[in-house]
Formats: C-alpha cells, structure tokens, sequence
C-alpha cells in the first residue's frame, strides 16, 4: 500500500504542468542532440547543465533524465535515413534501419523504432519501481572479470553471427581490436602505435571511424550505382505492416529484457545491449540471411533494448549510486550539483525527487511517441529529396559532426580515411559490425582484462574460479564453436542445396 | 650618438610600458576560452563551469568552458602549453596528474612544468583511505592485518601515478606494508569494486567517496591531510594518527601558458580570486563535494613546484622498481 502512495505522490509532482513543461523540453532537446552526429547524449548533457542550475532541484533532474532518454531515441532517426549513427547505440541500426529506408521504408522503420522504444522504456521503468533494490546488489558480482567474461561473450555472438565466413568476422573483430589499441595504454598511459602523432594519444575516435564506415562508405559505393528513382513514401507507408507487427512485438519483448537486465550491471554501455539484441534476434530469426537487408525486427529489437536500457540504468544509480554509463555519470554530477545525492538514502530522504523522477520517465515516455510518430512523416519526407542532393549534404553533415566533436580536423581526415577503408570491406563484402563492436569494447576489454589480472597477481584462472565468468566463458566457447560448424564448407553446401 | 641610442631605447621601452598597460586596460575585450583537459561531466568540468558562469559577469566578456580530452588531461595540456599567452586561453590544471604525465618518460611528454604558470587554485581533494563497513575498523587493524599477509589485500588504485598512487606509496612507505594493487580508470568504477567485493580497499579521493560514505555504503580509516576535513569532521587524519609523511591531494587550479604580461596575469587572478570567494561558487563547488582552496600568486607557485618535486620522488620510485 504504502508503494501505491509513493506512485501517487511521484506523480502529482510529475504532472504539475511546469514539470511536464521541463520534461517536453528535455525530450525535444534530448531528440536533437540524438539526431546531431558527434555531440553524443554524454556531451550533450554535460553542456546543458548549466541552463538547469536556477530550476529547482526536481525540475532540473526531469529535464536532463528527458534529455537522457531523448538523446537515446533521437539517434535512431539519422541511423535509418542516412545511415549515420547519432550516438552510438544506434549503430546497429542501421544495418536494417537503413536499408529499409532505401526500400522506401523509413516510416515503418522510425515507427517501430518509436513504439519498441516506448514499451521497452515504459516497461524497464515499472520494473525499476518493482524490483530495484534486490537487483541492483545482485549486479554488484559483475567485477572486472565477470565484465570481461560477458565483452567476451558479445564479441563472439557478432562475430558468430556476423556474415557469410567465420573467417572474415574474425579478421574483421582483429581488425577492430587492433584499432582499439591504438593509443594510451589504459593503465600506464603509455601511448602505443602512435607514431607520434599526437593526435592519435587518445586512441583511433569512434564518430570519425563509425561515420567514415557507414556514412562515407556508404556514399561513396553509391556513387557507383546509377541514379536511383526518388523514393515515394505514402503515408499509409508509415506504419509496419500487418504481419510485421507480429514479428515486431516478439522482437520487441526480447529487447526489453535484453536491455533491462543488461541496464542493471553498472560499466555495460548503451552499445552492448543494442548489439546483443540484433544478434539474439538473427538468432532465433526464421530467415536470419535476410538481417541486413531491412528486416523490420532488426530495427525493433535493438531500439527497443536501447531505451528500455535506458532506463533500467537509473536502477543501479538511484538506489546505489552507481552509474552505469558516461551519461549517467553526467546525470548523476547534475545530481550532485543540485545537492540531491543518489543512493538508498535519496529514496528516504527525498522519496518526491525519486518518485517524481520516476514517474516522469512514463510520461516522458509517452511525450517521445507523442512527439515522433508525427514526425516520422516529416522525417521520412526528407527521402524524397533526389540522391544526387541529398549525398552531398549527408557528406557535409558528416563533415560537420566529425569536426564539431573535437574541433579537429585530424578527425575529418580519419572519417575520410575509413570512408575509402569501409568502401573496400564493403565491396569484398566482410562485415562491418565485428570490427566497429571490437573498436568499442576494446579499450573496455583490455582494461577488465588487465584489472582482473591485477587482482589474482598474474593467475588466468581468476576467470575460471568466479562462476559466473567461468559460465560466460564457456558460452562464448560455444557460441564459436557452434557458428563455426554451421558455417563448414560441408554443411553450407548441404543447407544451400536444401 | 649614444645618446640619441639611449632616448631611443627609452622610448621603446617606454612605448612597450604603455602598450603592455594599454593592453591590460583592454583586457578582456573578446571571449576568454577555459580548456578543460577532462571530458564533461566530471568534477574538473563541472568545477570550471561554476567558476567561469560567475567569473564571467566580473570580465564583462563571455568564459567559454571548452572541453579538450585526452591521454589523461595530457593532450589538453599539450595544447594550453602551445597556446599564445595573452591572456584569452587559460586551462584547468590538477596537480600531481600533470606533473607526472610530464615527469614518466613513458607518457612522452612534449612540454615542461616551467611551460605552464599556475595562476589560481580552485580545490584540493585529499586522499582517503577507505574500506566497507563489514572489514577492518581502524587504520591499525588494517595495517597489522596487512603485516601479517604482505601482498595478499587488493586495493583499488583511481589511475596510475595519480595522488592515489603517490598516497597509497607513502601509505606503504610510512606504515611498512605492501597491498596488492588494481588499477582503476576513474572513481566510479574503484568504488563499484569495493562495494562488490572485488578489492579490499580504495584510495581516492574525498569528492570521490563523499556521496558513498553519506549513504553509509564505506567506512573512512583516514584522510591524508595535516587538518581534519569539512566534510569528515570526525575522520582522524594520517598526521593525528601519526603518519605525518602521508599526505597527498589532488589539486585543481587555472593555469595559462607562461609569458602571459604581469598585468593581464594580475587581473586574472584578482577576477577569478573573487569569483572563487564568492557564496554561489562556494556553494556550488561544497554541494558537488569538492573541498574549496584558494591559492593564488607565489602561495600557489610554491605549492606547484613542492607537488613537482614529490611527484618527481614517486615517479623515479616507481621506475626503479
């Protein structure tokens, strides 16, 4: 009874119309930073405290938990219109996300992507309410070697699933690994590979290279092809079609657990959760050759997993606080700075913040699909725009966020350079995906490996002696295994004759 | 003849006097950039966002707060090194971070601690030592236990050869102990692995732990400092306990390429003095638990160069071993 109390009380202050004011400006702006490529959700936030420090406590945390989750919806739509990620959870959407809009399909896709978005979000908020306290202490086992165990794990479920040859994904996953070393060493901060370039201190930049491989590459194979016909969307275009909702809701339920209990283990990242649900939904997939070519699940799954991960990260940060990505820590400094600190005494001492916060990620989750679904008419509309328009300014957009990130123009150079590297994979056909998640988990790999390693003195067998890295292990064993049979020149034959 | 040179040189002279005047009497006529070597977010950041929206109404001229991440501050501190120094590009400095990125000659450093002039200090941050409730009650306890198993307790280290470091080596050295170390990137994850058992201890810094200890999550065995701290007022500190040796901080500041002209540099510093003492940044900076300390002028120089010299012992330390 007295939980229904606090729900009542969350949202009388949720709904006083100043709060859900705070919450809409926070989900528009949160949308545009998403949909800006470069300025990603951590930055974004970070750079709008400041306009938060004269509202009250509870209005400001609104805002910025609404820019949050804005910014994690927001990226979606550039990753199916132009096939540039926004943030970087939103990479794995454009595997389908993109192709979907070449067949005249952004709608359905921005659709699905908005709705998967809400459920997931609207359900990982319920089960915040529900469940949090006894999660979140179960989430404090994930040590840096059960961290490593599970990288090691999403490393194999892509590059199992990947492509046509278990050989190109590997090749393709060294390659990402060995990007990612590029370099500060991540303990001593020796740089490594560098060449001197200074440049290159920080390690090869991830919008450059994602926005060169996908962006570029793809614009610059394009380029090849002869002048497409415009693409016509109708409006009754818009929504998936029936039998889609189908396969959609399925996917949809998957990545809401997907990303709600990866939302809970602190250090996971927005990236992983969207990774895996693609994966796991090629997986359980009646047609899995077709991922990749616009299959609506494939946008379903993973924007799903993104929000609902979303927002079962405040979990870890409300009742422990710990947060679990660097935008979270941006909102947990917001926190902070409005003298609210999270953990299980904000629950005691200020249960309207808590409750009041919590309730606004309902509405503003309502206030996301509000706001999208019209507009995925609007947005869908700028596809009508002739190619031979349209590329340059994508060029120029990525120009743009390249350089805005860092106000470099060594990264421009970089996303350039891995346009010309990802048109060769992309004409050699080896996947993408292996080498982009490897650049991304790398540095995070290498450092629980070497954390882990500190910890037992040296002794590998620290990975073998926790149960829960010894399980994820062996997964990850199998996952290899199994694609690798699948994928033997026997057995290819045999399921091609079939 | 000599005497025309002489005039002459005078009046260059005198023209320099005036034109340095007249530029401090100018200043600041455009935007002021503060580069940040941290990405936003995190205390650094938020530090200098507090101070540059009040230093800002006493220039008349916007503070631009730019972030510059990279290779642990120091690609923001090759590039402060770099910049011209009239004034109009200042950055945040922490100390020992950027003395030890310049004195390892593994981190490649391209620029000296004479490069940089330290104008004014905004925090210092001591190091704690801190365990969870369920351990060791004391500092004695903890150090008699690791006596006892030399090498055997972990403890999470917030970044290499940073003031956790350079505390847990005078910790070791001052107590005769040695623990195991993990190290960490940052204080999130650290404190994460000391709640989930993964380490045993954890040397960071007050504004690190702060919000943990309020919730009751860690027990603080001391602070390394020679006065007790604001925000531990019951915490005995490492000089009380008698360990006077260990004392290490993290310390940030506003620093600026050297050369700057003294005028420029006084007016910088009295403005951003004044901007630091005032109750909205001192409120601000307690609310996000970073410990205010003002230095400024030789104060601060002298702390600058005290910080280099025993980072410099640590470093070589570390080398050697």
């Amino acid at each position: 009874m007295e939980a229904l109390q606090y729900w009542m009380q969350g949202f009388s202050v949720a709904t006083l119309p100043i709060n859900l004011m705070f919450a809409l400006i926070g989900c528009v702006l949160g949308t545009l930073i998403g949909v800006l490529p470069g300025l990603g959700p951590a930055a974004g936030t970070a750079i709008l405290i400041p306009i938060t420090f004269n509202l009250d406590p509870i209005g400001a945390i609104i805002m910025l938990a609404a820019i949050y989750y804005g910014a994690m919806y927001g990226g979606t739509i550039t990753s199916v219109l132009v096939n540039v990620p926004g943030e970087a959870a939103s990479v794995i959407t454009c595997f389908d996300g993109y192709q979907m809009a070449k067949q005249g399909r952004g709608g359905p896709a921005l659709g699905i992507a908005a709705i998967g978005s809400f459920v997931g979000g609207t359900f990982a908020t319920f089960a915040l309410m529900v469940v949090s306290l006894p999660l979140a202490s179960f989430a404090l086992r994930f040590g840096p070697p059960e961290v490593f165990a599970l990288l090691v794990v999403g490393l194999s479920l892509v590059t199992g699933l990947a492509g046509r040859s278990l050989l190109a994904a590997l090749i393709m996953t060294f390659f990402g690994l060995l990007l990612a070393m590029i370099g500060m060493d991540p303990v001593r901060g020796a740089p490594r590979f560098t060449f001197g370039v200074q440049d290159l201190y920080d390690g090869v930049g991830f919008v450059p290279v994602v926005m060169g491989l996908f962006g570029v590459g793809e614009i610059l194979v394009s380029m090849e092809q002869p002048v497409l016909e415009v693409i016509k969307t109708k409006l009754s275009d818009l929504f998936p079609k029936r039998k889609e909702w189908g396969i959609s809701s399925a996917a949809i339920g998957r990545g809401t657990i997907i990303g709600f209990f990866l939302g809970l283990i602190p250090g996971i990242g927005a990236i992983i959760p969207t990774f895996l649900a693609y994966v796991v939904e090629k997986k359980v997939s009646k047609h899995p050759e077709k991922f990749g070519t616009g299959v609506i699940e494939g946008v379903a799954s993973p924007e799903t997993a993104n929000n609902s991960y979303a927002n079962a990260a405040m979990v870890p940060l409300l009742t422990l606080g710990i947060p679990g990505s660097p935008t979270l820590a941006v909102l947990m400094g917001a926190f902070i700075i409005h003298g609210l600190t999270p953990g299980p005494f904000l629950f005691k001492e200020r249960p309207d913040v808590v409750w009041g916060l919590i309730a606004s990620l309902y509405l503003g989750n309502v206030i996301l699909l509000i706001l999208n679904l019209p507009l995925v008419g609007l947005w869908a509309k700028l596809l009508e725009i002739r190619y031979q328009y349209l590329y340059p300014g994508i060029l120029l957009f990525c120009i743009l966020g390249a350089y805005s990130l860092n106000q470099s123009v060594f990264d421009v150079t970089m996303m350039v350079l891995f346009g010309i590297v990802g048109y060769v994979f992309r004409k050699l056909d080896w996947p993408l995906a292996p080498a982009i998640l490897a650049l991304i988990l790398g540095p995070m790999m290498e450092r629980s490996l070497r954390t882990s390693l500190e910890m037992s003195g040296g002794d590998l067998f620290i990975f073998f002696q926790r149960p829960i890295s010894a399980v994820l292990l062996i997964l990850a064993a199998a996952i290899l295994v199994t694609s690798a049979i699948r994928l033997m020149p026997m057995w290819a034959r045999k399921e091609s004759k079939n | 003849m000599k005497r025309k040179m002489f005039l002459g040189v005078l009046g260059l002279l005198g023209l320099f006097v005036f034109l340095t005047a007249a530029a401090a009497q100018d200043y600041p006529n455009k935007p002021i950039m503060l580069q940040v070597p941290y990405p936003a977010g995190g205390s650094t950041d938020v530090g200098a966002r507090i101070v540059a929206a009040v230093a800002e109404k006493q220039f008349g001229q916007p503070v631009v707060v730019v972030n510059k991440p990279g290779a642990g501050g120091q690609l923001g501190w090759t590039e402060l090194a770099k910049q011209k120094p009239d004034g109009y590009y200042l950055g945040m400095i922490s100390m020992p971070h950027m003395l030890t990125a310049i004195l390892d000659p593994e981190r490649k450093s391209t620029f000296k601690a004479e490069d940089i002039t330290p104008i004014i200090s905004q925090a210092l941050d001591p190091t704690t030592i801190s365990v969870r409730p369920d351990s060791w009650k004391t500092m004695k306890e903890l150090i008699d236990d690791a006596k006892k198993r030399p090498g055997q307790i972990s403890a999470g280290i917030v970044g290499y050869l940073q003031d956790d470091e350079i505390g847990y080596l005078q910790f070791a050295e001052g107590a005769g102990v040695q623990l195991r170390l993990v190290y960490f990137d940052g204080a999130a994850p650290a404190i994460t692995a000391l709640l989930g058992k993964h380490v045993d201890v954890l040397f960071c810094t007050v504004g690190d732990n702060y919000n943990q200890w309020k919730a009751g999550k860690i027990r603080m065995l001391t602070i390394m400092d020679k006065e007790r701290s604001k925000f531990y007022p019951d915490l005995q500190t490492t000089a009380e306990l008698g360990y006077p040796t260990i004392l290490s901080a993290a310390t940030r500041g506003i620093g600026a390429p050297k050369g700057i002209p003294q005028p420029i540099l006084k007016k910088i510093e009295d403005v951003f003095k004044k901007a630091m003492e005032s109750k909205d940044h001192l409120d601000k900076l307690e609310g996000a638990a970073q410990p205010v300390k003002i230095m400024t002028g030789e104060e601060f120089n002298k702390y600058y160069w005290d910080s280099f010299n025993v980072a410099k012992k640590w470093v070589e330390y570390v080398r050697k071993k």
